[in-house]
């Protein structure tokens, strides 16, 4: 290698002439331009969003409906304009987020893991100051079943979200999926929050709060195997 | 290369069908991806195929593409993960046929066979992966620092922290390499 300053050598490289094999490229050309047909883009990105938090709801809404909305009917009015305002926020953000994912170079300045952990805290964080019943009554049994509830609705609400987005590249299956899964889960949280009538500290924390990371690995781990068997 | 207003409408132009722009695209882009890929890959053949590899990525996934968005962070971000990809399949290839003890040294021997420049691979060969990358962006191709941090789902921020390290890893080597012996 020359001595010399890194600039000094950057700076010649970029200005030194690069083509590609001029075969090469024209085989490419008329590869892509063989029956060359119009595409429809995608729909904007918000539009977009916009489907995956209408999914979001519905499945939510329509779970608790199924199973009862008693945990709403538990719920003073500051629980409830606590509560279902950040699930709201957290689910735009993560629906934003995972549009982001699967249209190539779109903005990620966060990686998808802080935006998963971050909303995780601030569920904690508010069920923490929300709820100060701290007994465990049946606290393995109930919780499983509602972990079970929630999971089962993460995974309808991935489904219809992989409806909407299955025009997408995901260039990073792992984020991506690590991000379906985070909003996946959020449906699930939100319908036990209006299903579920057990408030107590603990049940709430742990167990509802546990269907997003399972939901988001389950997703993450999806996006690996994608990326590994495809 | 073009500018990227100039990309813009041959990429809108490539989704409505125009075999003119789809072609004028790969003219005008190839160049470019090439030099990207050589930075990163052992031999000119495996930068052909990725290359064509990612025109193939590119054009199933062409109507992913926004109109008014920037082009080059979109066809990076493609050609990134096709290079990721590639790693990936020979890495799994290599390890089940058991052919090798270990891996050969990315870029250790592309400086005389790729043509991305003898200095140039030399210097970039010691970088981290990331490092590398966003320094071929930056400072080779000429792609504006928030199209950097685009096409690498990163921050502005964290595209600058990597193109200083990168710096003052090169610095370091190329004082090595001028000091006495």
């Amino acid at each position: 290698m020359n001595g010399g300053d890194p600039e000094d050598i950057l700076n010649r490289a970029a200005r030194a002439p690069h083509e590609a094999d001029p075969a090469l490229l024209a085989r490419i050309a008329a590869s892509i331009n063989s029956g060359l047909e119009p595409v429809r883009p995608l729909p904007a990105p918000w539009v977009l969003a916009s489907g995956l938090l209408a999914i979001w709801a519905a499945v939510a809404l329509a779970g608790a409906a199924a199973f009862g909305l008693y945990g709403i009917a538990r719920l003073s009015g500051a629980e409830i304009a606590a509560i279902f305002p950040l699930l709201a926020a957290f689910a735009w953000a993560a629906a934003a987020r995972i549009v982001a994912e699967t249209i190539p170079g779109s903005p990620r300045p966060v990686p998808s893991v802080f935006l998963a952990g971050g909303g995780i805290l601030a569920l904690l964080t508010v069920f923490g100051l929300l709820f100060h019943d701290y007994r465990t009554e049946r606290f393995v049994p109930q919780g499983l079943v509602c972990l079970e509830t929630g999971v089962v609705h993460a995974a309808i609400a991935a489904l219809g979200g992989w409806v909407v987005l299955r025009r997408g590249l995901a260039v990073e299956p792992v984020s991506a999926g690590l991000v379906a899964g985070t909003l996946a889960g959020l449906a699930g949280i939100a319908m036990l929050e209006l299903h579920c009538p057990n408030l107590e500290a603990l049940h709430v924390m742990v167990w509802h709060t546990a269907v997003i990371p399972v939901s988001a690995g389950a997703g993450a781990l999806f996006g690996r195997l994608r990326s590994i068997w495809k | 290369m073009q500018p990227d207003t100039d990309l813009r409408a041959l990429m809108v132009r490539y989704q409505q069908g125009d075999q003119t722009a789809a072609t004028a695209l790969v003219h005008t882009v190839s160049g470019p991806l090439h030099r990207f890929f050589l930075v990163h890959t052992v031999s000119r053949r495996h930068a052909d195929d990725l290359l064509q590899e990612t025109w193939l990525r590119i054009h199933r996934a062409r109507h992913t593409y926004r109109p008014g968005e920037p082009v080059l962070p979109w066809i990076y971000a493609i050609a990134r993960h096709v290079r990721v990809d590639h790693y990936r399949r020979v890495h799994r290839i290599e390890t089940r046929e058991q052919q090798v003890e270990q891996l050969p040294e990315v870029a250790q021997n592309s400086v005389g066979r790729s043509g991305a420049g003898p200095d140039l691979a030399a210097l970039l060969a010691g970088l981290p992966d990331s490092q590398r990358e966003v320094i071929t962006m930056l400072k080779v191709l000429n792609m504006p620092i928030e199209e950097v941090a685009r096409a690498t789902s990163s921050s502005v921020g964290s595209v600058k922290q990597k193109a200083h390290r990168a710096y003052v890893a090169l610095r370091e080597r190329l004082a090595g390499a001028k000091g006495p012996k």
